[in-house]
């Protein structure tokens, strides 16, 4: 399996690196604002921090963006619609996700209506700590991504098809919650 | 203060009229209320007094002719607590009423939208009761889910 460029085969694997290698310098990010995290978007995006130096520029539509920016709690509400985002994506894709709240529920770690863990729902490349993280914060993740895809060290979407089904149950089980035992009060 | 002379009881708090009122009489309160200037109707709020058993509900109306903000308080029983609807005084009344009820379980008699609102698939008891345990209720259902992949360099 391989491609020709001129009279010269390239291997996949050649030539997927070399894929990558381009493929990193233009990330087109989705933005799903949810929680406070939006709030640092418009300095990242405008002349201050101008984060289309590094070729990362915001998009319309989960079909046309590469980066699922995730930016701050989800209700289980909303994490319904990530997922719905998340699987409208093309591949390769990857999640950036934002502030403590992503890693593990942040100040709502008691919270009955945020999900803590957003891994276990979706996976997710690279996290950004903080509450909330500053404007270099954000493009220092996107450096981050960057050499993870210059590696071929982000593989999350690899993860969820290769793990799908227990992707699936996980989601399944926050969104059909039933007490076990009628008359079980909480 | 005009609202207190108006309904003849309740006392001054904070500069605001703060009215006890039973829950027969608070729709001719409102009514009368309405017809004298309070013509807006700010918020309804509701507070569980666990250890006395109580639902209170607190109705903001502010009046822009004398600007005074008067708040009419109504406790019920906290077992079947129910109210009879005041949404056809204040139209935005449903919709508060409808969050109550989500939040609280409070019934309200004559609201015909008491739908799910703001939770999804909520079949708990209502999360803003005081009885409601969130922590034990986080780790039943956030924590007991599992992580996913099988070493820590997959997909990172």
């Amino acid at each position: 399996m391989g491609l020709y460029i001129g009279d010269k085969m390239m291997k996949y694997e050649e030539w997927s690196k070399l894929a990558r290698k381009v493929s990193k310098k233009s990330l087109w990010m989705l933005h799903f604002c949810t929680g406070c995290g939006a709030i640092e978007m418009p300095p990242v995006m405008t002349s201050r921090y101008d984060m289309e130096r590094f070729g990362i520029a915001p998009m319309a539509t989960p079909r046309q963006a590469d980066v699922l920016l995730i930016t701050g709690y989800l209700t289980v509400k909303t994490l319904r619609r990530v997922i719905q985002v998340y699987e409208q994506m093309q591949s390769p894709k990857y999640v950036i996700a934002f502030g403590s709240c992503t890693i593990n529920g942040g100040m709502y770690w008691d919270s009955y209506n945020t999900i803590k863990h957003l891994e276990k729902y979706i996976p997710v490349d690279v996290y950004i700590a903080g509450c909330m993280p500053r404007p270099e914060g954000i493009i220092n993740a996107f450096i981050k991504l960057m050499e993870l895809i210059d590696e071929g060290k982000a593989r999350g979407w690899e993860k969820y098809q290769k793990y799908y089904d227990k992707y699936k149950e996980n989601q399944r089980r926050v969104f059909n919650f039933e007490i076990e035992g009628e008359n079980e009060e909480y | 203060m005009k609202s207190i002379e108006l309904i003849g009881k309740g006392k001054e708090m904070h500069g605001r009229a703060y009215i006890e009122v039973m829950p027969g009489e608070l729709e001719d309160i409102i009514k009368k209320l309405k017809e004298n200037g309070f013509n807006h109707f700010v918020m309804l709020s509701c507070i569980d007094w666990l250890e006395e058993e109580k639902f209170e509900l607190v109705y903001h109306l502010w009046s822009y002719e004398v600007k005074e903000h008067v708040m009419l308080s109504v406790r019920m029983n906290r077992n079947n607590a129910s109210m009879p609807s005041m949404s056809h005084l204040f139209p935005q009344i449903e919709t508060y009423e409808r969050e109550i009820h989500e939040m609280y379980g409070i019934e309200f008699d004559g609201n015909n939208r008491l739908t799910p609102f703001l939770l999804e698939n909520w079949h708990h008891t209502p999360p803003m009761r005081k009885d409601f345990d969130s922590e034990k209720f986080v780790g039943k259902l956030y924590e007991s889910i599992p992580f996913i992949g099988e070493d820590e360099n997959e997909g990172i």
